[in-house]
């Protein structure tokens, strides 16, 4: 896909080069991913969970609406350096059956609360490793959710479950289809072996074709890849390599996740060494390489991070601006609320963001006590939600309507946030986004610096203005 | 009193069972949890209260339907079961056959109503588990809910196996991975592994395998015609099972 002049590709953009680094090194700083709006950070310790309480108590109009399900599994066998998860490294027999317990006690708390009427269209197992869970443990917990809230067995459903090559075999990918999942995300990375022994991630593309025929013959309605770049000892051959085995292999997705190295907040990215990390400019080389790689290959981009075939259903949304982003990713059907279950999962129903305690101890003490696990809410106001529609509108559609927003919000957007259409001037003249007085358009070259198309209107990062934001926040681009 | 005692190798303690069934629950998939039960506790008249046996069922009477609560699950003693889906348009679409020993109702797991209906094919007898005598007895077997889970675990894997096998492949494929898949059967419950009765109709089997009756009927002439079965209405004899596997392509 690359062209061989120096004009701006429709697809791709501005072609890499020392333009497309410099554009990099001008915009690169910290900012959030918005996965939510407001993100986590703003969630409060000392929220006053009784103003949700009250509120869903008097909300029961909801009771038949549908939900979006997030279980969230905290163990993994072994440490992948790179990760930032929420996660507990353990091989300690019992574990699960611990976390199951809780989960069960967890699940039939919630379903008391929310309502045991509502079609989950959506339901997606995390971690960690879910697939730690050995396969009596996942038949356990799927008959804990199935026997406490509406699961669904046709019609439109989004089931999905990350799993780690290294801890399935057929048998267990026979069984996810036999409890319900019609979706799944494999945890590729990356193929090259020094890259994987760099991670401590080692699972060669030889265990993995087998894994992805079988999902194949089970007739999974998805599969998903999850790639990272940035890794240690990546180059542009390494990537060629591991993008020839992916596009072998055709997933009907890939998210391809740009590696955030913040050895000082996670203490397993320590073992990475930070000289066999690629530079900023060399990440965005490979950045480029794997966008055109897989539009060479067909593939489509969507949203800021993932590509996908083009009879996806994501693929077709987003041609009809119809694609939706939540903590799980990119969606078509999104069920207004989302409940998390299990240690440090988020949960956003109606105006409210809500996180469990992050600590496994704790999490176990308040659900022992029959509390809920509760740690951090936080309550969205009229503000909160209209920039919220702004950001999740560009974040996934990568265009906002502007007249949709002024009816829906009734506001004048113009005057309203004149200021930040100010700040995103110089990424006009810079071709990353195009504004005039229909719409905010992000531009190829400007996908990319999605985060920093956004990061004008997210109203808490303007409030730290003059200081850094806090070092939380992974680099942008 | 549920177990019923293999004549060599049943164990020391189990009680012998007064019924003559086909199966003796040696064989039963269901053992992993009744076998235990029987052996720890003292108390026969409890354990008839959680196992419970059906009456004899007619042939073509349900055992459950498409929607029911999912609160049990099944095993077949006596004679034979399938299991079948009503599609959008009223059709029947048979979704697996199960013979003694073998376990039945675990697609509820996954929306607790069961997903299928199920009937006999002929004269037949089932074990029913509840899952609340299996919550309440967990408490004082705590291995008991795990054996459960491991055991439903190997039965969806195992179904949702033998679905995707049979869903690809040729007719031939189909129906030769289908006689094996008895013979298998048979062979678990220490039956004949090369001689069996077909309970099941050509119409169930063309159902389940998605061909016509008239494909079942040709694939089976043709299996004749090549020696690899002898086919007497129901009455099947394998009589190469290695060139059956090689036409069920099962080694690809």
């Amino acid at each position: 896909m690359a062209s061989t002049s120096f004009d701006s590709s429709p697809v791709t953009g501005i072609p890499f080069g020392d333009a497309r680094i410099a554009l990099a090194a001008k915009y690169a700083c910290k900012g959030p991913r918005y996965t939510s709006y407001p993100t986590a950070p703003q969630f409060q310790a000392d929220f006053p969970f009784y103003k949700f309480q009250n509120w869903l108590e008097t909300n029961t109009d909801k009771q038949r609406d549908p939900l979006s399900l997030y279980v969230h599994l905290p163990f993994c066998n072994d440490i992948c350096y790179y990760c930032a998860c929420n996660k507990i490294v353990t091989r300690e027999k019992g574990v699960a059956r611990q976390y199951l317990d809780r989960l069960g006690l967890e699940i039939a708390q919630q379903a008391r609360k929310l309502g045991d009427k509502r079609p989950v269209t959506q339901m997606h197992w995390g971690g960690g490793t879910p697939t730690y869970l050995d396969n009596a443990e996942i038949t356990e917990l799927m008959h804990m959710l199935a026997s406490h809230f509406k699961l669904l067995d046709n019609g439109y459903r989004e089931y999905s479950i990350e799993i780690d090559p290294r801890t399935v075999d057929l048998s267990t990918i026979a069984l996810l289809k036999g409890v319900g999942f019609n979706r799944i995300s494999l945890g590729i990375q990356d193929f090259d072996p020094l890259v994987q022994q760099a991670t401590n991630r080692i699972q060669p593309y030889r265990a993995v074709a087998p894994l992805v025929e079988s999902i194949r013959a089970h007739g999974f309605r998805s599969l998903s890849f999850d790639l990272i770049y940035g890794l240690p000892h990546q180059d542009m051959h390494t990537m060629t390599e591991t993008l020839r085995k992916v596009i072998a292999l055709r997933p009907d997705r890939i998210a391809c996740y740009n590696y955030a190295h913040l050895p000082e907040r996670f203490s397993s990215q320590r073992a990475i060494e930070r000289l066999t990390l690629p530079s900023a400019s060399e990440k965005l080389i490979l950045a480029q390489h794997i966008a055109e790689s897989l539009l060479d290959a067909g593939y489509q981009h969507i949203g800021m991070d993932h590509y996908v075939l083009p009879h996806d259903e994501l693929a077709v949304a987003q041609n009809e601006g119809r694609l939706q982003r939540n903590f799980q990713g990119y969606s078509l059907h999104m069920a207004d609320d989302l409940l998390g279950l299990g240690v440090s999962a988020i949960s956003q129903i109606g105006d409210y963001y809500l996180q469990n305690e992050t600590d496994l101890g704790k999490y176990y003490q308040r659900i022992d006590k029959g509390e809920q696990p509760l740690a951090r809410g936080f309550e969205m106001s009229q503000s909160d939600k209209l920039r919220r529609h702004i950001i999740m509108n560009l974040i996934s559609g990568l265009r906002l309507d502007i007249a949709e927003c002024n009816d829906q919000f009734g506001i004048d957007f113009s005057g309203k946030f004149a200021r930040e259409i100010q700040s995103l001037r110089p990424m006009e003249n810079d071709g990353l986004v195009e504004i005039d007085a229909r719409q905010i358009q992000i531009t190829p070259t400007g996908r990319q610096f999605l985060r920093n198309i956004c990061m004008p209107f997210d109203a808490y990062l303007a409030k730290q203005s003059g200081e850094q934001p806090p070092p939380r926040y992974s680099a942008t681009v | 009193m549920t177990i019923h005692r293999a004549r060599a190798e049943s164990p020391v303690n189990v009680k012998p069972c007064t019924h003559d069934y086909q199966v003796n629950c040696g064989n039963c998939r269901l053992s992993s949890i009744c076998l235990p039960l029987a052996l720890e506790r003292e108390d026969i008249e409890q354990l008839d209260d959680i196992i419970q046996r059906s009456r004899p069922m007619q042939k073509n009477q349900h055992l459950y339907r498409e929607g029911d609560h999912f609160q049990s699950v099944f095993a077949v003693r006596s004679g034979a079961m399938k299991a079948y889906k009503t599609t959008d348009d009223g059709r029947e679409q048979v979704t697996g056959f199960y013979f003694p020993g073998e376990i039945l109702g675990m697609d509820g797991i996954s929306k607790n109503t069961h997903a299928s209906s199920a009937k006999t094919l002929e004269t037949a007898a089932v074990c029913e588990i509840p899952f609340s005598s299996l919550e309440k007895l967990s408490t004082l077997m705590p291995s008991l809910q795990r054996h459960f889970f491991q055991l439903m675990s190997r039965e969806i894997t195992e179904d949702q196996q033998l679905i995707t096998l049979l869903s690809k492949n040729s007719a031939d494929e189909r129906v030769a991975s289908l006689m094996l898949s008895i013979s298998a059967r048979n062979a678990r419950r220490k039956l004949s592994a090369t001689h069996f009765r077909l309970p099941m109709s050509r119409v169930d089997i063309g159902n389940y395998l998605g061909l016509t009756v008239e494909t079942v009927s040709r694939v089976f002439s043709r299996m004749q015609k090549l020696s690899l079965l002898r086919v007497d209405n129901k009455e099947i004899e394998i009589l190469d099972p290695t060139a059956l596997q090689d036409m069920a392509n099962l080694g690809s």
